[in-house]
């Protein structure tokens, strides 16, 4: 490995430092405060590293990291939700009457796992990489366990995700199995050529289509698509809010960008049959997203719900960036990744608002909590009101340039079943989202004192400023971030 | 600077949001400030927009503000585009606005809804500035929607009187009429040209289509239909009268900067549209015809003092209209101007005489005001001098050259140029009647103070401070010279060809001239005279009195019957319609719909156990289906 190459790897490297300087530093002495400090400067250093990434020549650093330009959006993206969900935990896991330290170094290692998934070019460390991220947070999602009244859920919500979660990645280790039967490779570049002569004198076609539907199967499992949705809004509801906002962006992102990966070079959508079933998982999650959100009261199903339909939407492009099907599949790749970064903001948004009126002991995820929030704290309301537009797609905001974008991939690729799905979907999408901020304009008539803001919710206060103005700005001149994408998909 | 024109409707605009996210509590100095400067700002920007581009030389200029996004083929933007009409429009539409701000400090200043009353006014101007500053006809119906919106909360602005809501809401549905069919023409254009770019439709559309295509004649004949409703002609000429009940600066800012005049730009805009149909073009000018005739005699009948203005702006709009169906484009747009200046300054003068008469409207209540309110008086005289044509002043120069336009149309020329006198007369009559009626004769105001005992102590006072009466003066200049002034627009209509010097007789040009004085002096006659005011007044309940002049009198009074008959054949007709559809068949549907998704929600809700084991065996069955689908289908 030479030295620029591990330069390329700074980010990789300042992530895996982190949580082990914070080990060191609780066994010296414990404090939730530099706990949290030294990991949010972590992550903060790995993200300014980038700075230095991009100055070397991007490249593959041995056959099992890939550093391109859309690693490095990823990345990006990646640090910034988790450095968010950092930011937000402090607060919020306060009056946790345990230690604290931990769910820090179990933030780290997880976007570690996240980071390698999406520079992974290869199953090894794609599967290493979902494994870091998996078991972290069965952690992070049982964290408040010592809570007599409230470790319930988080367990039942973790054994849940563990047990199913195993489960999944058995389906993909057996379908890579089968793949590197056929294909002699590991590498998803190699794929395609050792598929061509596999067919040719190997087993037939039906072996590569089953070996590879396991591994989407697995994939579909983490992004929560229809039919392997079931876990998604139990473990949404048992984990404490960080958990939920990390597995919810972090989780999504680092997935479907392995995804996006996977497909794109792997030549697995030159098959019909693929595309068949990707069509009905997708149209499946869209409206089986969007109707079990309808009546929803808890909002923590019910975003995990509107999740799965989000995840639908994203499906549409994801199916085109095989440059076999677009031509260069760049317009797929790029509402692929708008979508994401779209995503992330609203859903750091929604969860942030929820988790700034929350703390570990009382977590407000009901939606009757937040009747008459436009009267007693305007300044959030208008905040959830913005996040829950753009995830419903008004325009204006950046949730409707993602859907704009996807809408397009969609006509230019003539899929008119997910489309028309798309189009219900948001349709009804409406009717829940509408349904909270209808519940936040209606007065309350009994009184029920939000937490008052105080020194250390500047920074939560902050953060979700911040992700407002990203979402007006995305939304109304989102020019130069499609510029950006435009070339970062192109070296794909 | 031209670079800058992005800024005039963001100067109203930004006026707009300061007013409405203060709600009201900023005091009123500010208030004012922030509503009147603004306008002043853009009437600076426009002014020096406007002299560097005609020094320019330039024919056009396109400004892009704004590229949303671009995604694939699809590169949804904002351009303003600039040329000779757009700065005849920016200037008439930031100056007499401004003039109708600084008026209204004074009018409005005992308020309650003072705060909220120029917020309306700026995004009122900022939507008509981007109306006619937009290269392509969505910007242009934004600004048009815009202007729709902000007549209907300034119309229904003193929201108390449910009338005035009424009036608000007329004036809204009605001109929808015009909007929806201005949309389809929109749609259609889009359809057959492939672009809304209103430059690349002048281009286009001569190349695809041949003169009276049926298209092009579909085209201009739909985009007619919203000019019609905006600008308040014939058949939808209803709501501006009721529009009255606006706070009279709005009346005058409808009637004289913006709002009516936005048909008129729009077909002016599009003229080459217009061009191609000539059918239709043939139409503008004889709905111009018509319109001008009704509103004329109408107005002849009318008691309140705004409503007769009104009609007479209904009127003077169909003189526009006249010059654009004889593709006289520039004499139109040398008329809205000079119109601009004398139809502001009559409305803020009958607002000066309205409050100094503590809202009194009724032109036979008042009466000898022309000593008590000097300043309202001379511009009365002023204004309606203009108004009627009378020779040297601005509207002289203007209605001349739509009448000898009038005349040279190939085919109708004779009717269209007699029907355009008459009118004249007709103006002369009404508008002096005004006048007498008003200015002259007896004191009808305080003798019935004097019965009535809310007016005990209505002592008559003109109120006109420094901000109303400066507007004032500087349109009574306007009005007298506006007619030197000459509108920049040759380069814009310079395809359509001059038209071929024509030389009239001498005797046309002074039949043109005595008709107004003619006019004049029977009205004098009619009203104004002390010797014959016997006479006068006999001659008139004569002709009151006999049963033609009393069905006439009544029929005109009530606007030709259109509001009955509209009510007959529309409003009866759709509220029937509704008392029968009580339970909305087509409602069920929707509730069938809403049924279905709560139905299938609580079917998938099922699905939800919580069961790690019946979680575990899904996505086994998950995977079976999947690979069944990818191997069998």
């Amino acid at each position: 490995m030479t030295f620029d190459q591990m330069m390329l790897l700074l980010p990789l490297i300042i992530v895996t430092a982190t949580p082990v300087i914070t080990m060191l530093m609780v066994a010296v002495k414990r404090s939730h405060a530099v706990s949290c400090i030294l990991t949010a400067s972590g992550l903060l250093l790995a993200l300014l590293s980038l700075l230095i990434v991009v100055r070397y020549p991007l490249q593959e650093v041995t056959p099992l990291l890939q550093v391109d330009n859309f690693n490095i959006f990823c990345t990006a993206l990646i640090l910034l939700a988790a450095l968010a969900v950092t930011l937000f935990s402090y607060p919020y896991l306060c009056n946790l009457e345990d230690h604290q330290d931990e769910f820090y170094l179990l933030i780290a290692i997880a976007t570690l796992g996240a980071l390698v998934m999406v520079s992974s070019t290869h199953f090894i460390t794609a599967f290493l990489g979902m494994e870091t991220l998996s078991v972290c947070l069965y952690g992070m999602i049982a964290y408040p366990l010592h809570r007599e009244a409230t470790a319930q859920y988080p367990m039942e919500a973790s054994i849940k995700y563990l047990v199913l979660s195993a489960v999944s990645s058995g389906f993909v280790l057996f379908g890579v199995a089968l793949l590197y039967a056929q294909t002699g490779t590991l590498h998803f570049n190699d794929i395609s050529v050792g598929i061509t002569q596999g067919i040719a004198d190997g087993p037939g076609s039906e072996y590569f289509v089953v070996a590879s539907l396991l591994i989407i199967t697995g994939f579909a499992f983490k992004l929560s698509l229809v039919p392997f949705h079931l876990w998604t809004p139990d473990v949404y509801e048992g984990a404490p809010l960080p958990a939920t906002a990390f597995l919810a962006t972090v989780g999504k992102v680092a997935m479907a960008a392995l995804m996006m990966r996977f497909l794109s070079v792997s030549g697995v959508l030159d098959s019909p049959a693929i595309i068949n079933v990707l069509t009905v998982i997708g149209v499946l999650s869209i409206l089986g997203g969007n109707l079990l959100a309808l009546l929803q009261a808890n909002l923590k199903r019910l975003l995990s719900y509107s999740s799965i339909a989000h995840m639908g939407y994203l499906l549409i492009a994801l199916m085109t960036i095989d440059s076999a099907i677009t031509g260069d599949g760049s317009l797929g790749g790029e509402a692929v990744s708008f979508y994401l970064t779209a995503y992330v903001i609203m859903s750091l948004g929604a969860f942030g608002v929820m988790m700034v009126v929350s703390d570990s002991a009382h977590e407000r995820d009901h939606i009757g909590h937040y009747q008459g929030l436009f009267w007693r704290d305007p300044w959030l309301a208008v905040i959830f009101t913005a996040m829950l537009l753009s995830l419903a797609g008004i325009p204006l905001t950046v949730g409707f340039i993602g859907k704009f974008y996807i809408f397009s991939v969609g006509v230019e690729t003539a899929q008119w079943g997910p489309l028309a799905a798309m189009v219900i979907g948001s349709g009804i999408g409406l009717f829940y989202y509408l349904r909270i901020v209808y519940r936040m304009i209606t007065p309350l008539d009994y009184d029920d004192p939000l937490p008052v803001a105080g020194i250390r919710d500047v920074i939560s206060h902050g953060i979700l400023l911040v992700l407002l103005v990203a979402l007006v700005v995305l939304g109304v001149v989102p020019g130069g971030l499609m510029l950006l994408l435009e070339s970062v998909v192109q070296s794909l | 600077m031209l670079e800058w024109i992005g800024l005039l409707p963001a100067f109203p605009l930004a006026g707009f949001l300061a007013l409405v996210l203060t709600r009201g509590s900023l005091p009123r100095r500010i208030a004012g400030l922030i509503g009147v400067g603004s306008i002043g700002l853009s009437f600076l920007l426009a002014a020096l927009v406007s002299i560097e581009f005609l020094g320019s030389g330039l024919d056009s200029h396109t400004q892009p503000l704004w590229t949303w996004m671009s995604v694939g083929t699809f590169t949804p933007g904002f351009s303003f585009y600039l040329d000779g009409l757009t700065v005849v429009m920016l200037l008439i539409i930031s100056g007499v606005g401004f003039l109708i701000h600084l008026y209204s400090t004074g009018f409005m200043a005992d308020d309650p809804g003072f705060a909220r009353f120029f917020a309306y006014m700026n995004l009122f101007v900022a939507s008509m500035l981007v109306l006619v500053l937009a290269d392509n006809l969505v910007l242009l119906y934004l600004g048009w929607e815009g202007v729709g919106l902000c007549s209907y909360l300034l119309i229904g602005f003193w929201y108390d009187n449910p009338a005035n809501g009424y009036a608000a809401r007329k004036a809204f549905v009605v001109t929808r009429v015009g909007d929806t069919s201005m949309a389809i023409g929109l749609f259609l254009l889009f359809q057959q040209l492939g672009t809304l770019n209103i430059q690349e439709i002048l281009t286009l559309a001569p190349q695809q289509w041949s003169e009276g295509q049926g298209m092009a004649v579909a085209a201009a004949a739909l985009l007619l239909g919203g000019a019609v409703g905006k600008s308040a002609q014939l058949p939808l000429q209803t709501w501006l009268p009721d529009a009255m009940a606006g706070p009279t600066p709005i009346s005058a800012l409808i009637h004289a900067a913006t709002m009516v005049t936005a048909g008129v730009y729009l077909i002016a805009r599009t003229h080459i549209l217009f061009e191609l149909a000539p059918s239709v073009q043939l139409l503008v000018a004889f709905v111009g015809l018509a319109t001008l005739l009704m509103a004329g005699f109408t107005a002849l009948t009318q008691r309140d003092i705004k409503r007769i203005l009104a009609y007479s702006t209904i009127s003077q709009i169909g003189y526009m209209f006249l010059a654009l169906g004889v593709g006289a484009w520039s004499a139109a747009i040398f008329h809205l101007m000079t119109h601009a200046f004398f139809k502001a300054l009559l409305f803020l003068a009958a607002g000066t005489v309205i409050l100094s008469l503590h809202h009194e409207h009724d032109i036979f209540r008042m009466g000898d005001m022309r000593r008590k309110l000097p300043v309202a008086f001379w511009s009365f005289v002023i204004g309606s001098a203009a108004l009627t044509a009378l020779p040297f002043t601005s509207g002289f120069y203007s209605k001349d050259e739509i009448l000898l336009a009038a005349l040279a149309h190939p085919q109708y020329g004779m009717l269209l140029w007699l029907g355009g006198v008459l009118g004249a007369f007709m103006t002369a009559l009404y508008s002096f009647r005004l006048v007498f009626v008003v200015f002259f004769g007896r004191d009808n105001y305080q003798e019935h103070a004097s019965h009535d005992t809310h007016h005990v102590s209505s002592a008559i006072r003109e109120e006109t401070g420094i901000a109303m009466a400066l507007p004032l003066l500087i349109l009574g200049v306007l009005s007298l010279f506006g007619g030197l002034i000459h509108v920049p627009v040759d380069a814009v209509f310079a395809h359509a060809g001059a038209h071929e010097e024509t030389h009239p007789s001498q005797l046309i040009h002074t039949v043109m001239i005595l008709v107004p004085i003619f006019g004049v002096m029977i009205s004098y006659l009619l009203y104004g005279s002390r010797p014959y005011e016997k006479a006068g007044q006999h001659l008139r309940t004569q002709i009151l009195n006999s049963p033609l002049g009393r069905f006439l009198n009544r029929f005109w009074f009530s606007g030709w019957g259109m509001d009955a008959l509209y009510n007959f054949v529309f409003v009866k007709p759709f509220l029937a319609l509704a008392q029968f559809n009580r339970r909305d068949v087509i409602d069920q549907f929707y509730t069938a719909l809403a049924e279905l998704a709560r139905i299938s929600n609580r079917a998938l809700v099922l699905t939800q156990t919580g069961y790690l084991r019946w979680y575990a065996i899904s996505l086994v069955g998950g995977l079976v289906l999947v690979i069944g689908i990818g191997v069998w289908a």
